[in-house]
């Protein structure tokens, strides 16, 4: 005979309590009649019916009370009118609150728009999505590559044949080239790249001048950049006008694109259409086979495809119209268009000449570091906010004593200390934003970045930044205010200290924490500044100092590379030139052979091949161990090897081994040479090993050829010059150059900076790490000069007594400071094998690396020690200098 | 006076409200006037009409006992005062006279 429960409960929600007895009361009564009089079914309807006929204001407004009931806005206004008291009261702890707060929240800011950046990478097109890279992953008996790059019939096909699949857009990157005005001769070295029109479908580039969607249809048309076309033109008006880019054909410019982002993954400065070069002979072998790497492929894939889906059709599209070798096999899947910026580490930028360099990408690993740097700056300024709180904890006894007694209730208590904690936030957190305007000019030159944090910037960095202020204000507020509220007001006003081991030792415990992050980052800085610095000077086996590369950009210069050898090295400041393919620490790839001595079947090696001439070793300072070096023209069948790939092809001595070299790789999969023959060459000599990669690469096997070899051409000049007047020697190579080829411009790198610029990524982490280092330093001395205040203002009495009874003031500085320096040498001892760990695991990323020495640890530690000491000392000596007639006179 | 202070629904539940007296709450006022129209009468919306007209002053009232079938709630009762029955009575008189002056004629037409 129960009525339906829920019905009651739903009643209970809305009914005035007041009314509640009557209105149930009645309800059942009733309920019971119809039971009797209907059946449980019907009365059971009714009773629904009869709850909901109460749904009427008259039943649901609330009786008023007789007492005044002061409203959520009036004690709003009661905290921040007390907040404001306390904190204007308290100037000193107010402004390291807030200075704490202001640095950590401004290095948490920086960070984020950083991190931020890098994670939206290439999301600015509205399909992103929905968009797909191609990538190849194939596996032969030598070799595993996985590359971003397909075949065009791939391409074509997939979208024809695979229901997932909407369009498809490809870019083929085929070299470098001069791009000029006719009219003006105005000419820069661009990469070629050629994409269809599928590329302006999918992305949504922003176009200044011309159309958007059918730019690219037409043949012997090219579209450009913004900032190329003010080079070119002095204008961005352009469309219409030609321009040359060594095609053997004029290209009308047909779209002026907007300047691509910087978090864009796409850095083309020119598109020429696919169209132009269609009907060549050379494009027809490009596209005649299905297994090629010869383009990176962008598929657009349709609503709520699954792109595993897709990439399994894609892989039995391949294998049914494929023949591939016994032993190979090719298997494809789809990146995601945001993941290609972070997540491409082990995958091969393909479909480019080698001379192209590859698109940029970051590193989720240090993207991953640095969030956690930046939530580390943040909780320590906040741990900062915690400390210097609950330590004044008893001097707000009383007022909380008193506000208990006369009816305040916990949560009141608490929601005075959080409103005072949100507004302390929120006060560093308008400082920070104004502190990052002024920061970010310097901070965006550094990172080579356009981060902005202003009205127009993206509105999820408004509400993570949003986000952040409430999480840190209820953080730092959290702890005091319930430790605060928790006391009972007895103990309070009869003025008995606050006696709470608990909250000593966790207060303890947080400047341990603060310091330990602190002196791992000294460490991990002075760590990371040495291997940087190691790296810069170790002795790469060549001497990389005042050395000139220079371009080769022209058919002509290449073919009259011998001239302008013996020209430059008339220069009286040049010592010595050589030509080579590459140079050791070469940006663009260098490409790698397969090799194997004449006569044996076993699997082939594979080595690094630079093309090179008989002044190479003089000119890079080389040492040749055995044998003999080039002599000459004769010599164009002959190799040297490096002592790594000696060692691997098993000879010890040179003396003419045969071997052979089949195939090549530029950046992609094997292929046999442009000769289509095996190049068959002799040993003649072995040079030492040579870092000619980063540091972080294990010296690999090298073959050095002679300059005229069938698996590379020449590209540079590399001349050893003197230090005085580098201006007038590269005038002079420039007029030698402009004599063969007046189209011709100077292209030119000095090694050493080339070389430094692998580490370039290195030494802006060590800047950055430099900075937030001193930050957190910063930040916990703020808070520890805090404590010491406060700890100096507790023991003012003792002190005082101490003093009278004959205490020196050194005893009394050392009795304050010994309490905080304890603290930092336990923070030394669990920072030190933490900071030994986290840079081992680093330094392990480079093949050769430093040994972090003991000393490193030392400077940190008593750095650390130093700063603490100074910090409390300055407060401890100002207690003990006190007359203690006044710190005694009145209780 | 004012007429419109008195709704139909109002009066009739006043009308209960006395004839039922003094055991009148809001269930077998529902009760009756569900027998009476044929109607089903829910106890919200009497409730709401007794509400009504305890605040123009036609009624008081009071706690009364709790019941087992009532889950042990008590009933308000309600009891009609002087100005209610005055109204009462003035509603009727109204309608007497008009009443009256209908011609016996056109009465025996609706029979």
């Amino acid at each position: 005979m129960i009525p339906p429960r829920f019905a009651d409960r739903l009643l209970r929600l809305f009914c005035a309590p007041h009314l509640r007895e009557e209105v149930l009361g009645d309800l059942h009564e009733r309920y019971v009649l119809r039971v009797a009089r209907l059946g449980v079914t019907k009365a059971q309807r009714r009773y629904w019916l009869d709850v909901l006929a109460y749904v009427r204001p008259s039943i649901i407004r609330r009786k008023p009370s007789e007492y005044s009931q002061p409203t959520n806005t009036d004690m709003l206004r009661n905290y921040l009118k007390i907040t404001f008291r306390t904190l204007t009261r308290n100037k000193l702890y107010t402004t390291l609150n807030v200075a704490g707060l202001t640095f950590g929240v401004t290095c948490f800011l920086l960070i984020g728009l950083y991190l931020f950046d890098e994670l939206t990478f290439d999301q600015q097109h509205s399909r992103s999505s929905r968009i797909y890279r191609a990538i190849q992953h194939k596996k032969t008996p030598t070799e595993d590559l996985t590359i971003a790059a397909s075949s065009y019939k791939i391409g074509e096909e997939s979208k024809k044949n695979i229901g997932e699949i909407e369009n498809s857009a490809r870019i083929v990157r085929t070299g470098r080239a001069y791009l000029s005005n006719p009219r003006n001769k105005n000419a820069f070295q661009e990469t070629i790249t050629f994409g269809n029109p599928g590329l302006l479908q999918l992305f949504d580039f922003e176009v200044i001048d011309g159309d958007r969607k059918s730019s690219l249809n037409e043949p012997n048309s090219i579209i450009i950049v913004e900032e190329l076309a003010k080079r070119l033109f002095n204008s961005t008006q352009v469309v219409g006008k030609t321009v040359d880019f060594e095609l053997d054909r004029p290209l009308k410019i047909t779209a002026v694109l907007k300047n691509h982002p910087r978090n864009s993954s796409f850095d083309f400065k020119a598109i020429v259409s696919e169209a132009t070069i269609s009907g060549d002979d050379e494009f027809a072998a490009w596209i005649s086979d299905w297994d090629s790497q010869n383009f990176m492929t962008f598929f657009l894939l349709k609503e709520n495809a699954n792109p595993d889906v897709a990439a399994a059709k894609i892989t039995q599209l391949l294998n049914r119209n494929a023949k591939l070798a016994v032993g190979t096999s090719i298997q494809y899947n789809l990146q995601p268009l945001a993941d290609i910026h972070l997540f491409s580490e082990d995958i091969v930028d393909g479909a480019r000449n080698s001379n192209v360099e590859a698109m940029s990408r970051g590193a989720i690993l240090y993207i991953k570091i640095f969030a956690i740097i930046a939530l580390f700056v943040l909780l320590i300024a906040c741990i900062n906010y915690m400390n210097l709180a609950t330590a004044r904890a008893s001097n707000r006894s009383k007022e909380i004593g008193v506000r208990k007694a006369s009816g305040a209730f916990q949560s009141h208590l608490i929601h005075q200390f959080l409103t005072e904690s949100l507004i302390v936030t929120a006060i560093s957190f308008v400082l920070a934003i104004v502190l990052v305007n002024i920061l970010l000019p310097a901070f965006n030159a550094f990172t080579n970045k356009e981060l902005s944090l202003g009205f127009h910037t993206d509105y999820r960095i408004w509400l993570y930044t949003l986000l952040a202020l409430a999480v840190t204000g209820v953080v730092s507020g959290s702890y005091p205010s319930f430790l605060l509220s928790k006391f009972s007001p007895l103990a309070l006003l009869k003025n008995l200290k606050i006696q709470n081991k608990g909250s000593l030792s966790l207060r303890q415990g947080l400047v341990v924490f603060q310091f330990t992050i602190s002196v791992v980052m000294m460490i991990a800085t002075i760590v990371l500044f040495q291997q940087v610095r190691y790296a810069n000077s170790k002795d790469l086996g060549f001497n990389k100092e005042l050395m000139v590369v220079v371009d080769i950009n022209s058919a002509k210069v290449r073919s009259g590379a011998e001239t302008i050898r013996t020209e430059f090295s008339k220069i009286p400041t040049v010592k010595s030139v050589s030509v080579t393919s590459r140079v050791p620490g070469e940006w663009k790839s260098i490409p790698t052979v397969k090799i194997r001595p004449e006569g044996n079947t076993n699997e082939h090696s594979i080595a690094y091949l630079i093309g090179a001439d008989e002044n190479f070793a003089q000119t890079f300072d080389m040492k040749l161990l055995n044998g003999r070096n080039f002599g000459g023209m004769s010599d164009s069948s002959s190799i040297l090897l490096n002592e790594t790939a000696a060692k691997l092809l098993g000879v010890s001595e040179a003396s003419g081994q045969l071997v052979e070299i089949p195939e090549r790789a530029m950046g992609g999969s094997y292929s046999p040479l442009p000769s289509r023959q095996t190049f068959h060459a002799r040993v003649i000599g072995i040079v030492k090993d040579f870092h000619f990669q980063s540091l972080r690469e294990k010296i690999a096997p090298m073959v050095l050829a002679y300059q005229k070899n069938p698996v590379h051409t020449i590209d540079y000049f590399t001349s050893r010059i003197e230090g005085r007047d580098i201006p007038a020697t590269l005038a002079k190579m420039s007029d030698v150059l402009t004599k063969i080829d007046q189209t011709h411009l100077l292209e030119y790198h000095f090694l050493d900076e080339q070389l430094a610029r692998f580490y370039a990524e290195d030494q802006r982490r060590e800047t950055l790490l430099i900075w937030v280092a001193l930050a957190t330093i910063f930040i916990a001395c703020l808070g520890l000069f805090g404590l010491a205040t406060y700890a100096a203002e507790q023991r003012i009495k003792e002190i005082g007594v101490r003093k009278v009874l004959g205490a020196s003031v050194v005893n009394l500085t050392v009795l304050l400071s010994k309490d905080f320096l304890k603290l930092v040498l336990i923070a030394n001892g669990i920072a030190f094998p933490l900071a030994w760990w986290a840079t081992n695991k680093w330094l392990n990323e480079f093949a050769y690396h430093i040994s972090v020495d003991w000393w490193v640890f030392v400077l940190s530690g008593a750095s650390a020690i130093a700063i603490a000491l100074l910090t409390v000392s300055y407060q401890a000596i100002k207690a003990a200098l006190v007359n203690p007639v006044k710190s005694l006179r009145s209780e | 006076m004012r007429r419109s202070d008195l709704g139909e629904f109002e009066e009739v539940v006043l009308l209960a409200v006395a004839a039922l007296s003094p055991k009148a709450y809001s269930v077998v006022i529902a009760e009756e006037l569900e027998q009476e129209t044929g109607n089903s009468v829910s106890t919200g919306a009497v409730h709401a009409a007794l509400q009504r007209l305890e605040q123009k002053g036609y009624l008081t009232s009071q706690l009364g006992e709790a019941t087992a079938e009532r889950g042990g709630r008590r009933k308000r009762l309600f009891t009609v005062t002087a100005l209610g029955g005055r109204v009462l009575q003035e509603v009727r008189a109204v309608r007497n006279r008009l009443w009256d002056r209908i011609l016996p004629n056109i009465r025996l037409e609706w029979s």
